[in-house]
């Protein structure tokens, strides 16, 4: 009898505990359908090393974007191989919208074709989240220099080709790719020194290392104002300094010199949690703070959203394609 | 010039600044204490509270504070537990270990914090006297001249290691070598990476760091067998007494020098300076075969060379607009985030402002020391741990600050084999400073040495004898350089050896 007491009641504890477990995991299940995206951190992957341009316009955006979702962004630097360690990284996390990474056009469509690798194909892996803005690159000289203009710099490349010396920021990068354009463009030769980054490369300029460079307006304004630096031309269809001709208008291809920096997630990210990043990131545009804060920092707001970059990116993969093979193949 | 000076004092005396600037010192010593984090790291993830304060008199103040408590900090796990953070501390290590070793820590700790804030102040007040004619200077120091430093440097490095010098040349060669693994600089091909993506970026400095100082160390502590219940000291140990500070006065003065120096050219850095200033300070004691065996002076020379870099980097900064280095990068930020443009203008346009920022950095250096100080007891009770509870705690320092660097499980396998190669050197009796330092300026020298080929063309005679004498006088000098330090080493290692044998 006790044993049939026994083993009733263990039967009954056993369950009970069955329903308490069922109970709980339903109410898991039932809590997790109900909870709003994001309910964690977002962790923000930058495959560029600290104190670079990117890595300041990320502290910047994700500072203030931390307004308009309920966790907050958090930066993680996974600097390396030219940016694909941490692109790398950010594909392979789970697509459930917690790990985003922060590129630029060059990490995102040129590399493959310049670095190639076996482990990912970002048209495949990444879709864009939105662009948070672009940079548009000017040529720029010393102002005491030779070169008053872009014909007369044009006629000195032309004279000596292979003579003039320009200043990179690196191989691939924002300076030398417009650089490889010009070259393509009007079948120059220059001499590309590479520099660790755009300002020793404007030091360089202003020291007379070099006879050229390329650097973005904003952080050569000082030395414009100041008569150190002549920018020669500007990026871009159309003027965007009075009497600098535009890219255009010297010839070059209306997508040269553009560096955009772009918000990416896992491709196979759900529609909903997609939607939750882009709503945040298009509320960021209206913040006043934020505005000011890119203008001090001397970027613009030229965001654009996700389907819309999209057709940028594809754009831009059919044109790299073409430069690299183009550039490659020159003797 | 004179008035904005007077406005920037004036601007520059306010409470809050100073209290963001202690709490940015606190900040950066803990940074700079924890083996893996490095100052960029820190000012990294602290620059948006440095704009979201909206004001330039606390915003950028504060990340200087955490920029030179940083650096200090740095010197802490090297000297209690042979574990330098960054490549700034690797000249510490050798006497302040030795010093904890002895039960010295607190003094070594202290003689760290007291000439760190005496080179920094110093350094700091040559910024704000000198950095208008300095930044006209600056431009003459490009990559042939940086190029020929780094090579006069490498030489002197290798002629004045501890031990015979073809072993210090022998390390010296394997560092450059284990610097080459990784793509070229110039044209992407991977090099002895068989085939590997983790090796594409080359050896990452921390693991290597840990691995050659540390790892030897803790095999050590495991080897000497019983270990409970032993300490390194019962009490954490004597103060300094301001008769050996004054003793070094001397020594600190050089390192200032040397440091203030090397800090103005945008690219040389702080490793460079605090192992010049420590070669410099061995060569000139009267006792040099002490230095590595728990040389005070030895302390004083690495740390005050190391932080009297910190000053003279904001004069390209400031000036130029010019960052050399990712620290500065970051201050460049934050100015343009302040509103503040660094550049040719910046001075006429917000002087007051920038005099302010530079005279706070000039007492915070006060503050440094005062916070330091009161830090200290609590770091130097690291040496009255039972050996039993240090050795693991270490160990597990060693691999989470190797892994938390970068998240890259790959650097544990770096850190173990470079441990392995610690303990071999060490058994061998090889002085693994040269590897390093080897390690970090044998890249740095390629790219440079790269830069000026590129730079040269095809013309060298014109490039060396018209262009570019400065290049020229340093490669001429580096010779006659080695040969007086490598005659001078000599004799001192001969007076070792024949004290050793009486």
């Amino acid at each position: 009898m006790s044993f049939l007491a026994k083993h009733l009641l263990t039967n009954k504890l056993a369950t009970l505990v069955m329903q308490l477990w069922v109970i709980f995991f339903g109410q898991l299940i039932y809590q997790e359908s109900l909870a709003q995206y994001p309910e964690k951190p977002i962790t923000l992957i930058t495959p560029f090393a600290a104190g670079g341009s990117s890595d300041l316009i990320a502290r910047v955006f994700t500072a203030y974007l931390n307004n308009y979702l309920a966790q907050p962004m958090l930066i993680r630097l996974v600097p390396g191989q030219a940016g694909q360690k941490g692109t790398l990284e950010a594909i392979r996390a789970a697509p459930d919208g917690y790990t985003l990474v922060f590129i630029d056009n060059y990490r995102d469509q040129l590399h493959q074709y310049t670095f190639p690798n076996d482990f990912y194909d970002t048209n495949e892996d990444l879709v864009t989240v939105a662009r948070i803005n672009y940079g548009q690159i000017a040529i720029i000289v010393r102002e005491t220099g030779p070169y008053q203009s872009w014909d007369e710099f044009l006629v000195a490349a032309r004279a000596g080709t292979g003579q003039l010396k320009m200043a990179h920021s690196g191989l691939w990068a924002a300076l030398f790719v417009p650089a490889w354009r010009i070259m393509q463009e009007f079948d120059l030769r220059f001499r590309m020194i590479p520099y660790r980054g755009g300002g020793p490369a404007k030091a360089a300029l202003m020291a007379g290392d070099v006879d050229f460079s390329m650097a973005f307006p904003a952080t050569v304004a000082q030395d414009v104002e100041a008569g150190k630096v002549r920018i020669l031309a500007t990026a871009g269809p159309e003027r965007t300094i009075r009497g600098v001709p535009s890219f255009a208008e010297i010839g070059l291809a209306p997508g040269t010199g553009y560096i955009h920096r772009i918000v990416m997630a896992p491709a196979g990210i759900a529609d909903d949690r997609l939607a939750v990043l882009r709503g945040a990131l298009q509320q960021l545009q209206m913040d006043k703070d934020y505005q000011a804060a890119m203008v001090r920092l001397g970027e613009n707001l030229e965001y654009l959203t996700g389907p819309a970059y999209e057709l940028v990116r594809r754009q831009q993969s059919v044109e790299y394609a073409e430069l690299v093979s183009t550039l490659t193949s020159r003797p | 010039m004179f008035d904005m000076l007077m406005l920037g004092l004036n601007d520059a005396l306010r409470l809050d600044t100073f209290i963001w600037i202690g709490g940015g010192l606190l900040l950066g010593m803990l940074v700079g204490a924890l083996p893996g984090f490095t100052t960029s790291m820190g000012m990294s993830v602290l620059v948006p509270i440095s704009f979201l304060v909206g004001d330039p008199l606390i915003g950028i103040p504060f990340l200087i504070g955490v920029y030179k408590g940083g650096i200090y900090g740095g010197s802490v796990p090297a000297i209690l537990i042979s574990m330098p953070g960054t490549g700034a501390s690797i000249a510490t290590v050798l006497d302040g270990y030795a010093l904890t070793k002895k039960g010295q820590s607190r003094k070594a700790l202290e003689m760290s914090l007291f000439s760190s804030g005496l080179s920094d102040f110093f350094s700091d007040i040559f910024t704000l006297v000198m950095i208008i004619p300095v930044a006209t200077v600056v431009l003459g120091f490009g990559p042939p001249e940086i190029a020929a430093v780094m090579f006069l440097s490498l030489v002197i490095i290798a002629v004045t290691s501890a031990g015979p010098a073809v072993k210090g040349l022998i390390m010296l060669g394997l560092g450059i070598w284990v610097g080459f693994v990784g793509a070229d600089p110039f044209s992407a091909m991977a090099r002895y990476t068989f085939g590997t993506t983790e090796l594409y970026d080359g050896f990452h400095l921390i693991p290597i760091l840990i691995g050659l100082f540390a790892l030897p160390e803790i095999f050590n502590a495991v080897k000497e067998g019983d270990t409970r219940g032993k300490r390194i000291s019962t009490f954490v140990g004597e103060r300094l007494r301001l008769q050996e500070l004054k003793n070094s006065f001397r020594t600190i003065f050089r390192s200032t020098m040397i440091g203030t120096g090397i800090g103005i050219v945008p690219g040389l850095g702080q490793p460079i300076a605090a192992m010049m200033g420590y070669i410099a300070a061995k060569n000139a004691s009267k006792y040099p075969e002490k230095f590595g065996e728990g040389e005070l002076d030895g302390v004083a020379a690495a740390e005050s060379a190391n932080n009297a870099v910190n000053g003279p980097t904001m004069i390209p900064l400031l000036t130029l607009g010019i960052p050399g280095d990712s620290v500065t990068a970051l201050l460049l930020g934050a100015f343009m985030m302040q509103g503040l443009r660094p550049g040719p203008t910046l001075l006429e346009s917000s002087g007051n402002v920038v005099f302010a920022i530079l005279i706070a950095m000039i007492f915070a250096n006060v503050l440094f020391v005062i916070i330091g100080y009161l830090t200290i007891p609590l770091f130097a009770r690291v040496v009255t741990i039972k050996k039993s509870l240090l050795i693991p705690v270490t160990i597990m320092l060693a691999f989470a600050g190797t892994y938390l660097a970068r998240s890259n499980p790959f650097d544990i396998i770096t850190l173990i084999s470079f441990g392995l190669i610690g303990i071999a050197a060490r058994m061998a009796k090889f002085d693994v400073a040269p590897m390093v330092m080897g390690f970090i300026l044998g890249r740095e020298l390629e790219y440079a040495f790269g830069q000026t080929l590129a730079l040269a063309g095809d013309d060298w005679i014109h490039f060396a004898f018209r262009e570019r004498l400065g290049m020229t006088a340093i490669l001429l000098a580096t010779p006659l350089v080695g040969t007086i330090l490598g005659f001078r080493m000599n004799r001192f290692r001969r007076r070792s050896l024949d004290s050793d044998r009486k």
